[in-house]
């Protein structure tokens, strides 16, 4: 082979050359992967733009990598999104590990065919190594297949991926098991153990790598649960490095592998109030205090710097100084989450790219100052406009990190507050270092207008005990400071300057609430029988093995709602049939063969789309191809789905549930295949088979579906917003669409008298079954089991004692007559406080 | 979100002059300048035309050798790419990116 130096790559494919910024898609156009150009082919056939090694060629044909033997990597991927056609249309003409000429052809595709089914046909020829280079043509001219378009400067490689000289072995892939993915603190860890290791190494997320080595190229992977990862190395170690490190992944890097219960940040409706601004609950608790407002000012910055050598030293020193910092930090944690999150924030320090980015800004002339600075910001400002909201989260503690160096760089000393006692911390943003290095003897609470409840300010001051508040409308930051303020966290509120008796009320009203609730908890696990003796199953609504586990533990007769959709959302490839099965068999086993288990088969629609399922979109996705009509134009997905559900057979009394039918031939199709698949996994007894009230025309034709079904489940959210022909999530009209109108009610009513008239039982699984005001209304019209939200549980089963089946017939009846859904919150809201007194009397 | 709106908002105003959606055979909703129909053969050489994959539009000739790739050339297309029974894509663009506001 001759050599040609200096190496120019060659274009793989005639067509248009794009301009990199402005191709569609944020994760290329911002070169997180690399830097490169890409086509917008009008030939068919993908050719190497250089010779090496074909180092990676995905299953789906749609991207492939080629290595050279000094180590420059080349990632081609044809198109946008067209790892969704799942390798429909694409042909590898080579193999992994298979070594290739320059010019030589790589995949053949079906332009027509891809350019049809997938968002774009662009194809990118990305420089991963990270190689700089220069276009040898304009940069949105034609070109030929096998036109020279790049020339390389092969200087020292900037990254140590591709020192190493050798073989990249490969690790099997692990499934992620984090459930936020490798978000700083893990990726810290994990970073961490491969620095450990000579050989180089290389984290990869589907096309996607990342030097292991460095905590921020690993964070922008952007990896989430579930995600399959594959760990390569190339050096003397890398056996045992990729041993060790693929354990690490199993082992969750440091997290505790359990689904954690995180708090998705409320959208709050835009009301404003001085006397109590609402936002999203970080830390729960309450506090009475008196306000802070906390505001940081930006530190001059000085642009320019006479000595490279001392701005360097200078940088190096500060860093060093940070490093012990945070060390300090870190031995004083009082939990290891604190001390984690610190530790993370070292590792942030260590990371190589931005040391790089700083150095180089240096050796232009820059001020220390200046290029940590740009280097912190540009990276912070990368990782917000991922448009990944955990990734925007540990920009905060980029910048934090940043600003602990800049200090030092300027000897600007780190501001200790002088605090009242009573604070309630009023900020922006508050950092976490700001947050562990609180008083808390004088602080009671924080609220803040930035942040989110995974934040890990909320982590820091659920680990310090504090209430917080995050999310809060900017309003919050005029408050003046000494004004007085009830921090209700757990609601999300902060009211302003409350008055003593409403002070009073409060705390007697939480208290009261926080009895009730222990009564509860208490007495979960007994059943759920009314005053007169009629018991009625309250099942839970999950969707996981986790919340399952939950449920139980709070008194959960069953499931009655399992959202399949769990397994197939956020990800880029369909389960497997395996991966399927077994989640259903755990969450069966975790129920027992005496429990209902109520599997709602995939339920996604253009309103909520999947990665891996192109969809067109629709002017009006609750109105189009949603649930079983879905499932119905795609019937391998169900039949499949079908085949992992009937796995678990036996293990639970398994119910099979179908979303949005709306006719009778849709339940007809879908029993068919349900059929199908039992007999041919040779199955004596089919499960239940029962539909989803929550289309008008099923509600309607009740009488006519109940034959043909084993059960209803009623969907209270969807119902009410096809009868009222009211968007759920419209701004203006969401409050209304409430599924205590009575047109919803009669509904109800009609499809429970239908199912018992031909021996089925009716369920209802929307958010209505959720509300305690409406349990004697859903008794009283004869509904036989509420499949509830999990922490609700407790809730309404002591709801279910405290009322009489008698009185919630009559209260049904009543208000099956009323004329809007406040009449009838009126008349539940008299009743639920008669009910109330009356228990107290007989308690007393 | 807004973009949402503002179409619900247009939609209830002029009920019949906005198209649900870009139906897919339909014909002049790509809007090509004249040059380029007549570099294609004409407008009654076009069995369907329809935007595709963001920076195409697939038409559908009846008689592929009325297509004049120099004159496409001329009227400005930056490529063209001439498949398989009468099928060719006639390359844009990538459009502006349009505003969006996260309500």
């Amino acid at each position: 082979m001759t050599i040609i130096q200096p190496l120019q790559l060659l274009a793989p494919l005639s067509g248009v050359l794009v301009p990199l910024d402005h191709v569609p898609d944020p994760v290329f156009a911002s070169r997180v992967i690399g830097d490169g150009l890409c086509i917008d082919p009008t030939s068919q056939t993908l050719c190497a733009p250089l010779a090496g090694v074909v180092s990676n060629l995905q299953h789906s044909g749609h991207a492939i990598s080629i290595t050279d033997d000094s180590g420059v990597q080349v990632l081609l991927h044809i198109g946008l999104d067209t790892v969704n056609l799942a390798g429909k249309g694409f042909s590898a003409l080579v193999e992994q590990g298979q070594r290739v000429e320059a010019g030589q052809p790589l995949i053949e595709f079906d332009a027509d065919y891809v350019a049809l089914h997938a968002r774009s046909l662009l194809t990118l020829m990305l420089l991963v190594s990270g190689e700089p280079f220069s276009l040898l043509t304009p940069d949105n001219g034609l070109v030929a297949c096998a036109q020279p378009v790049l020339h390389l400067s092969l200087g020292d490689p900037r990254s140590s991926v591709a020192q190493e000289e050798g073989e990249a072995l490969f690790s099997k892939p692990v499934r992620l098991p984090n459930p936020n993915g490798l978000h700083a603190r893990p990726a810290a860890i994990f970073a961490q153990a491969a620095k450990g290791f000579t050989a180089s190494i290389c984290l990869h997320k589907q096309q996607d790598s990342a030097n292991a080595k460095s905590l921020v190229a690993i964070m922008a992977l952007q990896t989430v649960h579930g995600d399959a990862l594959q760990v390569s190395a190339v050096g003397e170690d890398a056996e045992l490095a990729i041993r060790t490190l693929t354990q690490l992944l199993v082992d969750g890097c440091g997290e505790a592998v359990t689904a954690l219960a995180v708090v998705a940040p409320v959208v709050q409706a835009q009301e404003v109030s001085t006397k109590l601004l609402r936002g999203v609950c970080a830390s729960g608790g309450t506090a009475f205090g008196h306000v802070v407002q906390v505001a940081e000012r930006a530190p001059e910055v000085p642009e320019f710097a006479a000595d490279q050598f001392l701005e360097r030293e200078s940088l190096e020193r500060a860093l060093t100084r940070a490093t012990q910092a945070l060390q300090h930090l870190r031995d004083n944690a009082q939990g290891k989450a604190q001390g984690d999150i610190f530790k993370a924030h070292q590792e942030l320090l260590e990371d190589p790219s931005l040391l790089e980015q700083a150095q180089a800004l240096i050796a232009e002339g820059k001020s220390a100052a200046f290029a940590w600075n740009s280097a912190t910001d540009a990276t912070a400002t990368l990782f917000k406009s991922l448009g990944n909201t955990l990734l925007a989260e540990r920009a905060l503690d980029l910048m934090d990190v940043g600003q602990r160096v800049l200090k030092l760089i300027l000897g600007v000393p780190d501001g200790i507050w002088e605090l009242p006692d009573q604070a309630i911390l009023i900020a922006e943003q508050l950092t976490p270092s700001q947050t562990a290095a609180l008083d808390t003897d004088k602080v009671l609470g924080f609220a803040t207008v930035g942040g989110g409840a995974t934040s890990h300010v909320a982590i820091l001051a659920r680990a310090l005990g504090l209430p917080a508040v995050c999310g809060l409308p900017i309003q919050v930051l005029s408050l003046a400071s000494g004004t007085r303020v009830l921090l209700d966290a757990d609601k999300g509120e902060l009211h302003v300057d409350p008055a003593a008796p409403a002070i009073e009320q409060l705390y007697a009203k939480l208290q009261q609430q926080r009895q009730r609730h222990l009564h509860e908890l208490e007495q979960a696990s007994l059943a759920a029988c009314t005053r007169d003796g009629h018991h009625f199953e309250v099942t839970a609504n999950v969707a996981s093995l986790a919340e399952t586990e939950q449920a139980m533990n709070l008194g959960a007769e069953g499931v009655g709602l399992l959202r399949s959709e769990f397994l197939y959302q956020q990800r880029s490839l369909a389960p497997s049939l395996d991966e399927q099965a077994s989640i259903y068999s755990a969450i069966a086993r975790t129920l027992g063969p005496q429990r209902n288990l109520v599997v709602r088969t995939l339920d996604v629609g253009g309103d909520k789309p999947l990665a891996y399922v192109p969809m067109d979109s629709e002017a009006n996705p609750f109105l189009g191809i949603r649930g079983i009509r879905l499932c119905l134009e795609r019937p391998q997905l169900l039949r499949e789905q079908l085949q992992a559900i009937l796995s678990s057979a036996g293990l639970a009394r398994l119910h099979i549930m179908l979303p949005m039918v709306s006719q009778l031939s849709e339940l007809r199709l879908a029993r068919q295949m349900l059929e199908e698949e039992a007999l041919a996994l040779g199955l004596k007894e089919l499960p239940k088979l029962g539909i989803m009230i929550e289309v008008p025309s099923a509600a309607l034709m009740a009488d006519l579906f109940a034959p043909e079904v084993d059960f209803f489940s009623i969907g209270t959210n969807d119902l009410t917003q096809y009868t009222l022909a009211m968007d759920r999530d419209h701004p203006r009209l969401a409050s209304q669409a409430d599924s205590f109108h009575p047109s919803v009610l009669r509904l109800i009513a009609s499809t429970v008298k239908a199912a018992h008239a031909h021996g089925k039982w009716v369920g209802v699984c929307g958010a209505l079954a959720s509300e305690t005001l409406a349990v004697p209304l859903l008794l009283g019209l004869g509904v036989d089991e509420l499949s509830v939200s999990v922490p609700l549980i407790p809730a309404i089963k002591a709801a279910i004692r405290e009322v009489e089946l008698s009185d919630c017939q009559a209260v049904a009846h009543h208000v099956l007559g009323l004329e809007s859904a406040e009449q009838v919150r009126e008349v539940l809201s008299l009743q639920q406080q008669a009910m109330v007194e009356t228990s107290q009397v007989l308690e007393n | 979100m807004f973009e949402k709106m503002q179409r619900a908002f247009w939609k209830a105003l002029t009920p019949d002059l906005l198209v649900d959606e870009p139906k897919v055979t339909a014909l002049l909703s790509t809007d090509l300048p004249s040059s380029v129909i007549a570099a294609l053969g004409g407008l009654d050489n076009l069995a369907s035309q329809q935007r595709i994959a963001i920076t195409r539009v697939r038409v559908q000739l009846r008689d592929v050798t009325r297509l004049d790739e120099q004159a496409l050339r001329a009227a400005g297309v930056p490529g063209v790419m001439v498949l398989a029974d009468g099928v060719v894509h006639v390359l844009m663009p990538v459009p502006k990116v349009g505003p969006t506001v996260c309500a």
